[in-house]
C-alpha cells in the first residue's frame, strides 16, 4: 500500500493536512498540544472510570449499590466522552499520517465506538429502573466492555511507540 | 540514590524487562489503567460526596473504594518500575516532584477523612457543618488526583537537566 499509487495519494493529502496552518499550530504550540493532550487524557480516565465502577458493580462488586442510581454518572460520562473526540480530532490534526497509517489507530476507535456502545446499551437498560437485575447476558457484557476498555487504552499507549510514518518533525 | 535504585532495577530484572520493546509501553498502559481505577472509584465517591448523584448511600458507593485502593497499588509498582530504570529522569524532574507533592496532598488528605469524617458521612447522619467539610475534602481529593494526571502528561515536557528542580 504505501509504495502504491493509492498509498502515495494517501500520504500526499495527508502531508497537505499537515502543511495548514492549524495542523501546524497544533504541533508546534507547546500549550495547544499539551493541552489537548491532558484535556484526552483526563476524560479519558473519567469514562473508562465510570464504565470499571458500572462494570464492577454489574459483576458482583457492592451488591447493595443501586445500579440505576450509579448509572446517573453517564451524564458525566458523556460529556467526558465529548472532551475525548475533541481533543482527540485535535491529536490528530496535529499528526495525522502518523496516527491514519497506524492500524493500532484503528484499533482503539473500533475498541473505543464499541465501548461507548455498550454505555448506551447499558444507561438506555439501567437507568431510572430500580427493579432490574443483571442477568448472565448482562454480566458477559460488563466483562467484555472491561476488555474493550483495558483495548483503548493500551492501544491509546502503543500509538506513540508502533507508528511507522512521521511525515513532521516532532517540535518538542 | 540514583545508583540505588539502578541497583534495585537491575537486580529486580526490572531494568531488563523495562528495556524489552514493549516493556515501556505495557507499563504505561497498566499505570494508566490502576489511575482509571482509582478515577472510577475514588474519584466517584468524591464526586458523590460534593453532592452528584444524591440518590446514591454513600456507604454502598464507598464498598467500591477497594477496586480504587487495587488501582493505587498497580501505579506504585508501575511508579516503581519507571523510576528505578530511569532514575535521572525522574527525580530532577519538576514535573514529577509536582506529581508526587500532589500525591502527599491527596494521601494526607486521606487519612483527614478517615480520621475525621469517614464514620459520619457513610452512617448518613451528618450534620451540616460535617457535610461541609466532607464536601471541601472531597474537592481537594479530585483536584489532587486531576493534578497528578496532568503533572504525569507533563513529565515529557520536562526533562531534565534543563528544567528548574528542587534537590539538583
Amino acid at each position: 500500500m504505501p509504495g502504491s499509487k493509492l498509498g502515495l495519494l494517501k500520504l500526499e493529502t495527508l502531508a497537505r493536512l499537515e502543511e495548514t496552518a492549524l495542523s501546524t499550530w497544533m504541533r508546534e504550540s507547546g500549550f495547544a498540544f499539551f493541552s489537548a493532550l491532558t484535556v484526552h487524557s483526563l476524560a479519558m480516565a473519567f469514562v473508562v472510570g465510570i464504565n470499571f465502577a458500572i462494570a464492577l458493580r454489574l459483576v458482583g462488586f457492592a451488591p447493595r449499590l443501586e445500579i440505576a442510581a450509579l448509572s446517573r454518572f453517564y451524564s458525566l460520562h458523556w460529556y467526558a466522552a465529548v472532551f475525548i473526540f475533541i481533543s482527540g480530532m485535535a491529536l490528530l490534526l496535529a499528526y495525522p499520517a502518523k496516527a491514519l497509517t497506524n492500524p493500532v489507530f484503528y484499533l482503539k476507535l473500533a475498541a473505543l465506538t464499541l465501548g461507548l456502545l455498550i454505555s448506551r446499551h447499558f444507561q438506555a437498560t439501567f437507568f431510572d429502573r430500580p427493579k432490574v437485575t443483571n442477568d448472565r447476558r448482562t454480566i458477559n457484557l460488563a466483562y467484555v466492555s472491561v476488555l474493550l476498555w483495558v483495548v483503548t487504552l493500551t492501544a491509546g499507549r502503543f500509538l506513540a511507540y508502533t507508528h511507522n510514518t512521521l511525515l513532521a518533525s516532532r517540535y518538542f | 540514590m540514583i545508583e540505588i535504585l539502578l541497583s534495585f532495577s537491575q537486580a529486580t530484572g526490572i531494568y531488563s524487562f523495562m528495556n524489552s520493546p514493549w516493556g515501556w509501553p505495557v507499563a504505561e498502559s497498566i499505570h494508566f489503567f490502576g489511575l482509571c481505577l482509582l478515577v472510577g472509584t475514588v474519584g466517584l465517591f468524591d464526586l458523590r460526596m460534593m453532592g452528584f448523584a444524591k440518590e446514591i448511600s454513600l456507604a454502598d458507593l464507598h464498598r467500591l473504594v477497594p477496586a480504587g485502593v487495587a488501582g493505587y497499588s498497580l501505579n506504585v509498582v508501575t511508579g516503581i518500575m519507571f523510576l528505578s530504570t530511569a532514575p535521572d529522569q525522574y527525580i530532577y524532574n519538576p514535573a514529577v516532584q509536582s506529581k508526587f507533592f500532589f500525591m502527599l496532598i491527596a494521601g494526607i488528605n486521606m487519612v483527614f477523612f478517615y480520621a475525621t469524617t469517614a464514620n459520619e458521612v457513610k452512617s448518613g447522619d451528618a450534620i451540616s457543618r460535617v457535610l461541609f467539610r466532607a464536601k471541601a475534602i472531597a474537592a481537594i481529593s479530585l483536584a489532587c488526583w486531576c493534578a497528578v494526571i496532568i503533572c504525569g502528561r507533563l513529565i515529557t515536557y520536562y526533562r531534565p537537566p534543563y528544567h528548574w528542580c528542587l534537590w539538583c
